[in-house]
């Protein structure tokens, strides 16, 4: 009796002490070491510039010492969760849009106090600011910029007889026509991820097509919601897209791709049956090295007119939870430098950084559109979230190509989803 | 005395493991039922939703296309795969516990090949079955057109004709194992007296299969019915990986519809409806499945 007493005291003494550990958190040890977690989204392949960063800083601050965690893909949901039950990683590395979805909850910490007291070197240079600064509080700082380019094969282009890629979207669909014909159908002029999935590369590119026809989906009338096409602007879109499919130009089967980099996009670039895509930075750096031709980048079409591309990349934040702010702070100071940047092989959220880069020629393309590029600010603070626009555009341009709907059906069931959103 | 003094020892030696069901099982089915009745978004805390009753049902109801995800998650989803399950899966454990393979002394390899699919990781599955599905360089494509089958490939995973048969194969080629391995197992437990008693009676195999087979079967028939089928219908990955959901929403279930919800459109008390609903459909078969184990148990 004596005996099942103690097991049962036991089995619930260990119990206690399984749970009660769950919830604690690491002790650090005591050396006088401030020790921070950085949480970053990209892939591990794209980030050995920023290890190599963070290695450097470790090395000459010693004081401060940086961890580098990579957690992918982006899920500021997560941070949400362990930042509202005070856990979480030091610095966070944020999405442009997300920057919203973490201030609202006061789980970021407002920056405008340290930059008072350490203010950054160029931050006026700054870009994206507005998706950061939200009334008047800063609670993340732009670093890394990224935009869609056209990447493309030149010698492809030449063997159809074209000697530039398209300036504008009508021309884009001649041109690619022209090489799929010249190629008798072997080559397909534009190829695009065009999947119904949320994370379908087509997205950019339907935008793109839409800021470039002076409309979008959402607009913003002094805080006052409304959608901002009509049915016949949008099913101009969705039929104009779908000539790709229709005109046999893109492949049917990139009706099942997201991924702007899948390897059936990269495969096309390297055997050359894919033309002309589109696709960011560090994709065309990935498939760049994947295949054996010589691959360059220009601008969309329409992408030199200003507010006709989108300028996207990443925000740096520091979770209000942190009890090392100054530090952290010094850390994102770092992170913003052109010292970073010289092993970080991304584009810096600065138009002064920038223009102290280095860039391969063949990356031509984002350099000349970015200055026209204007983030996706233009969606911020609707009822309706991006990555919804995003998954129900997605969709119904999908449903178009795949013949389950046309395009006035489609655009008007886009219409009727966003205004059942907007009124909540 | 001592009754009372063993009933409070059973409790204390019971109390650990009513606290992790308690934990683990009973405070997040009613933190759901919570989340459903509020406006909440995953980037607020627990406790910072705002309550509005049963608007969120209101909400997952009024969609117009929830009907027609249902109808996808009852009919392609879990009815359709589990039958081919079934009859696969009946059909390969007859041919499994067959002497024949006891004979060639092949009965081993037979059993663990049948066995590779379960015990590769869902996601490497699915990985690899769109890498053969795939519309320009996928390895059947390949086949077929070289073959002279078809003039181009077809791109199975973008065309409603063919996009869901290609998810209904990737879900019985990886979950058939399961339900072989405990059909096999049922054959095995059939006593040989009775195939035995009814050859002396002069009855065929297939009249031996009908009346001898498929009764004794019947028990773990409705426990692996039961089973797949809550397995299945709250399946997520299976879609999910493979299509996303599309082209279109032709391939939406409510898993998927029940993940954009919370996490695409930030609606956490949506979703939580959507898992409520779910929760309620798969409640019947649990009762169901309750009731059949309890019926074998007695």
């Amino acid at each position: 009796m004596k005996t099942s007493r103690y097991i049962a005291a036991a089995a619930v003494g260990a119990l206690a002490a399984t749970l009660a550990a769950c919830g604690g958190e690491g002790a650090e040890p005591d050396d006088g070491v401030v020790r921070l977690t950085f949480r970053q989204f990209d892939p591990a392949d794209q980030i050995q510039g920023l290890v190599q960063a963070v290695d450097t800083w470790n090395a000459d601050n010693p004081d401060i010492q940086v961890e580098l965690e990579t957690v992918t893909p982006n899920n500021p949901q997560q941070f949400a969760r362990e930042a509202n039950s005070g856990s979480g990683p030091d610095l966070i590395h944020i999405a442009l849009a997300d920057a919203a979805f973490l201030a609202d909850p006061n789980i970021l910490l407002p920056l405008d106090e340290l930059m008072t007291e350490q203010p950054l070197e160029d931050a006026d240079s700054l870009l994206a600011t507005d998706m950061t600064i939200l009334e008047e509080t800063t609670w993340a700082i732009p670093w890394t910029a990224d935009t869609m380019a056209m990447v493309y094969r030149e010698d492809v282009l030449a063997d159809a007889g074209v000697s530039g890629t398209p300036s504008d979207w009508p021309e884009m669909l001649d041109v690619a026509g022209q090489i799929t014909d010249s190629s008798g159908g072997e080559v397909s002029g534009f190829c695009f991820a065009a999947g119904a999935q949320q994370q379908a590369a087509q997205w950019f590119a339907i935008n793109y097509y839409m800021w470039n026809n002076d409309f979008q989906l959402i607009e913003n009338n002094g805080g006052d919601w409304s959608v901002g096409a009509t049915q016949d602007q949008l099913a101009g879109a969705i039929d104009y897209f779908n000539s790709f499919f229709t005109e046999g130009i893109t492949p049917t089967s990139m009706q099942a791709i997201t991924d702007y980099a899948d390897p059936s996009v990269a495969a096309g670039l390297g055997d050359g049956t894919c033309a002309m895509t589109f696709m960011p930075p560090a994709a065309f750096r990935a498939v760049q090295e994947q295949v054996d031709a010589e691959l360059l980048t220009a601008p969309m079409p329409g992408g030199l007119d200003d507010g006709s591309t989108h300028l996207g990349g990443r925000a740096l934040g520091i979770n209000a939870n942190t009890e090392h702010q100054d530090e952290a702070w010094q850390v994102v100071q770092y992170l913003l430098s052109a010292e970073t940047f010289e092993t970080y092989d991304q584009y810096p959220a600065s138009a002064s950084t920038i223009t102290q880069l280095d860039v391969d020629p063949a990356e031509q393309g984002f350099v000349d559109q970015l200055p026209h590029s204007v983030p996706f600010v233009r969606y911020i603070g609707a009822p309706i979230t991006i990555a919804s626009l995003q998954e129900l555009v997605n969709q119904q341009f999908s449903a178009v190509y795949s013949g389950q709907s046309d395009s006035a059906t489609a655009a008007q069931a886009i219409i009727d989803a966003i205004e059942r959103e907007l009124q909540g | 005395m001592t009754t009372r003094r063993t009933s409070l020892q059973a409790y204390l030696l019971s109390a650990p493991a009513l606290v992790i069901v308690a934990l683990l099982f009973l405070f997040p089915s009613i933190y759901n039922v919570i989340l459903s009745l509020q406006e909440i978004s995953p980037f607020q805390g627990p406790g910072d939703g705002e309550w509005i009753g049963l608007g969120n049902f209101e909400y997952v109801f009024g969609n117009p296309e929830f009907w027609a995800i249902a109808r996808n998650t009852v009919f392609w989803l879990t009815a359709l795969t589990v039958l081919l399950r079934i009859v696969f899966g009946l059909a390969l454990a007859v041919a499994l516990h067959s002497p024949v393979l006891r004979r060639w002394k092949v009965r081993g390899l037979a059993r663990t090949l049948v066995l590779i699919p379960w015990m590769v990781p869902q996601v490497v599955a699915i990985a690899s079955w769109r890498w053969l599905l795939d519309g320009s360089s996928g390895v059947l494509n390949q086949v077929l057109v070289g073959s002279g089958l078809t003039e181009s490939g077809v791109a199975f995973l973008a065309q409603t004709s063919t996009v869901w048969w290609s998810i209904v194969a990737i879900i019985v080629w990886r979950e058939l194992p399961f339900v072989v391995m405990v059909l096999l197992a049922g054959l095995q437990s059939i006593p040989d007296e009775q195939y035995e008693a009814a050859s002396l009676d002069g009855a065929g195999r297939i009249r031996a299969f009908r009346s001898i087979t498929v009764p004794n079967l019947r028990p773990v028939l409705t426990v692996v019915v039961l089973v797949t089928v809550i397995q299945t219908f709250n399946n997520f990955v299976y879609v999910w990986l493979t299509t996303g959901g599309g082209p279109g929403t032709y391939t939406a279930v409510l898993a998927t519809e029940l993940y954009s919800m919370a996490f695409f459109a930030n609606k956490l008390g949506a979703g939580a409806a959507i898992g409520l609903v779910m929760t309620m459909i798969m409640a019947v078969f649990a009762v169901l499945y309750m009731r059949a184990t309890r019926t074998e148990d007695q």
